[in-house]
C-alpha cells in the first residue's frame, strides 16, 4: 500500500525534524555555557583548548556590568513588591465585584501583557518628562511596575479562580468574622498564584530591554541594557560569563517555582507574554 | 459572603498604577503623533500645532517597507514555530512515557523562562559572522553578512522562543484528543498521515489559532531579538520606534509609529480571541 509507504516516509521526516528542533534547541545554549569557560582571551573558534574562570572575573571587575547588576536586583525587588501588594488587592477586588464591565476591567488590567513593550515604554517616557520626573531610577521603576503588575494580578486571578467559595463560606457560617475568613482561609489558598505572580513579575524585570532602554539614564541603567550595549560594542566573553548566571538564575527560578507551585499549575496561572 | 462593596476600593492602588503609568502615558502618545515636528529639535514644542505628517510619512514606500518586513518575517516564523511545535508537541504527548514528558516539559518551561538576552546572544554565537560555523557557511556560499542569512538569523531568534512556547500550548490541545479516533480510522483502513490530516489536526484548530495568538503578537513587537541578530540591517517596528527617539529626537514621528503599532497589536489579538473563543463555543 503506497499510504503505508508514505506513512514511514513521513515518520521518518517526523523524527530527523524533532531531533534537528531539539538541536536547534539546545546547542547555542551550550555553546554559550562552554565558550563561557574559554581560557583564550579572545574570541576563537570551537573549542577552547583550556577552560578557566577568566570571563567571569573579568565579569565581576567591570564597574559597568556590576552598576547594571546592583541597579537591576533593586529595581526587580522594588517594583515586584509593588506590583504584588497593589496587584494582589486589585485581583481580590476584580475576584469579589460583580458589575457589569467586570470582563473588559479584568482586560484593561492585563492590556499590558498585549501593548509592545516599546511603546509602553516610549509613552512613559513621554509623560515623565512632561511631569519634570527626570530621576533614572524613579523612572525605571514606574516601567517596571506596569510591566510586571499585569503578571501578579493574573496569576493572583488564576489562583483565586481554583478555590472553592464554599470554604469561605463554611468559615463564615462557622463564625469566622470577614477578615478572619479572609486571612485564614482565602489568602493561604489563593497562594500559589501570588507566588507564581511573584516569580513571573521578577523574571520579567530581570529580563527587560525594550522598556528599560526608554528610560535608563547614562547613570542608572539595568544589567540587560549594559549587555545589550556592550554586545552592539564589542562581542567578547564576558557576556557568555553573564548569560551562564542570567542561565543559572532561570534555573533557579524555574526549581523555586515548581518546588512551591508546580510546573504544570504554574503554566496554567500564565507564563505566558 | 462578603459584600463586593467593602473590597472594591482594593482596585484603588492598582487602578492608580494603570492611570499613572499606562493610561495617561498612552492618551499623551496619542496626542503627540499629532504634532508638528521642527527638524533638530528635541520632541515637538509644548504648543506645536496640530497635524497629520507624522502619518502621512508612514504611508511612503521607505516606511511601508519596515512594517511590511516586520510582519513578513514575524508571519514566516510564526507558521514554521507552529509546524515545529505541532510535531514536537505530538511526539512528546504520544511517544513519551509519564516521567519523560514531565521533563521535557520541564525543559520547555526552562527555555520559555529564559532571558531574551541570553537567547539571542547565545544564537549569535552560535550561527553569527564569527561563530563555528563560519566556515561551513563560507564552504556552502552563504555569506554570514548577507542579509538573507541575517533575516534567518533574526527568524530563529524568534523561533527560539515560539517553538517552547507554542509545543506547551498545543501539549494540552493535543492531550485532550481521543488516541482512539486515529486509531479506528487506521483500523478501518486509513493511513496514519490521512487520519492525522482529518482527526488530529482539525480536533487541535483552536489550540493552534491560541499558539499563533502568542506567537505573532511576540514577533511584530520583538526588540531586542531584531536588534542584536539584525545588526542594523534588518529593523523592526519596534527597533524604528527606538531610533526615531534616540538618533534624530523626533518623538512625534515616533509617536505615530507606535500608535500605528499599537493599533496593529490590538486589532490581531482581538480578532484572534474572537476567532479562537468562538471555536469554544462551538
Amino acid at each position: 500500500m503506497s499510504g503505508r509507504t508514505l506513512d514511514d516516509g513521513l515518520r521518518a521526516i517526523g523524527l530527523v525534524l524533532i531531533g534537528l528542533v531539539i538541536l536547534f534547541l539546545l546547542i547555542p545554549i551550550a555553546v554559550t555555557a562552554v565558550m563561557a569557560f574559554d581560557a583564550r582571551p579572545y574570541l576563537g573558534p570551537l573549542p577552547p583548548p583550556a577552560l578557566s574562570l577568566r570571563w567571569f572575573a573579568r565579569f565581576f571587575s567591570d564597574d559597568y556590568f556590576l552598576n547594571g547588576l546592583l541597579t537591576s536586583v533593586e529595581l526587580a525587588c522594588l517594583s515586584v513588591a509593588v506590583s504584588l501588594g497593589a496587584g494582589v488587592a486589585t485581583a481580590f477586588a476584580l475576584d469579589r465585584a460583580r458589575f457589569a464591565g467586570k470582563e473588559a476591567a479584568v482586560t484593561l488590567f492585563l492590556s499590558p501583557l498585549i501593548v509592545p513593550p516599546v511603546v509602553t515604554g516610549f509613552a512613559l517616557l513621554l509623560f515623565l518628562a512632561e511631569l519634570g520626573l527626570l530621576n533614572g531610577f524613579a523612572r525605571l521603576l514606574c516601567g517596571h511596575i506596569i510591566i510586571t503588575i499585569p503578571y501578579t494580578i493574573r496569576a493572583t486571578l488564576a489562583g483565586l479562580a481554583g478555590i472553592d467559595r464554599s470554604l469561605t463560606e463554611a468559615a463564615l457560617t462557622l463564625g469566622a468574622t470577614e477578615r478572619h475568613a479572609f486571612w485564614d482561609v482565602t489568602f493561604p489558598l489563593a497562594r500559589t498564584g501570588i507566588v507564581s505572580g511573584a516569580i513571573f513579575a521578577f523574571a520579567v524585570s530581570m529580563d527587560d530591554v525594550s522598556v528599560s532602554i526608554m528610560l535608563t539614564d547614562a547613570h542608572t541603567y539595568t544589567l540587560p541594557i549594559a549587555l545589550v550595549s556592550s554586545m552592539r560594542a564589542n562581542f567578547d566573553l564576558s557576556i557568555a560569563a553573564a548569560s551562564v548566571m542570567l542561565m543559572l538564575l532561570t534555573l533557579a527560578l524555574i526549581v523555586i517555582l515548581e518546588r512551591s507551585v508546580g510546573l504544570n499549575r504554574a503554566i496554567g496561572q500564565g507564563v505566558f507574554r | 459572603m462578603a459584600k463586593a462593596g467593602r473590597t472594591l476600593p482594593l482596585i484603588l492602588p492598582g487602578g492608580a498604577v494603570f492611570l499613572a503609568f499606562f493610561f495617561l502615558p498612552l492618551a499623551g502618545l496619542f496626542v503627540e503623533s499629532f504634532r508638528l515636528y521642527t527638524p533638530g529639535s528635541i520632541g515637538s514644542s509644548a504648543n506645536a500645532p496640530f497635524t497629520l505628517a507624522n502619518y502621512a510619512e508612514l504611508l511612503t514606500p521607505a516606511f511601508a517597507e519596515f512594517f511590511l518586513e516586520t510582519i513578513r518575517i514575524s508571519l514566516l516564523a510564526s507558521l514554521a514555530g507552529l509546524v515545529f511545535a505541532f510535531v514536537l508537541a505530538y511526539w512528546i504527548a504520544r511517544r513519551l512515557e509519564q516521567r519523560r514528558r514531565a521533563l521535557a516539559v520541564g525543559l520547555l518551561v526552562t527555555l520559555m523562562f529564559l532571558s531574551v538576552l541570553v537567547r539571542t546572544y547565545a544564537l549569535e554565537l552560535t550561527f553569527g559572522a564569527a561563530g563555528p560555523l563560519r566556515s561551513l557557511l563560507l564552504a556552502l556560499g552563504i555569506s554570514p553578512n548577507g542579509r538573507g542569512y541575517i533575516e534567518l538569523l533574526v527568524g530563529a531568534g524568534l523561533l527560539h522562543y515560539i517553538i517552547p512556547m507554542a509545543t506547551l500550548t498545543l501539549l494540552a490541545t493535543i492531550q485532550n484528543v481521543d488516541p482512539r479516533l486515529v486509531d479506528a480510522a487506521q483500523a478501518l483502513g486509513a493511513p496514519a498521515w490521512k487520519a492525522h490530516l482529518s482527526i488530529t489536526l482539525p480536533l487541535s484548530v483552536r489550540g493552534l489559532l491560541a499558539a499563533f495568538l502568542f506567537a505573532f503578537s511576540f514577533s511584530i513587537s520583538a526588540f531586542v531579538i531584531p536588534m542584536i541578530l539584525g545588526k542594523g540591517r534588518v529593523l523592526f517596528i519596534s527597533n524604528l520606534i527606538y531610533t526615531r527617539f534616540s538618533e534624530i529626537a523626533d518623538y512625534p514621528s515616533g509617536a505615530a509609529i507606535s500608535i500605528v503599532l499599537f493599533a496593529v497589536a490590538i486589532a490581531f489579538v482581538y480578532v484572534m480571541s474572537r476567532q479562537i473563543n468562538r471555536r469554544w463555543a462551538a
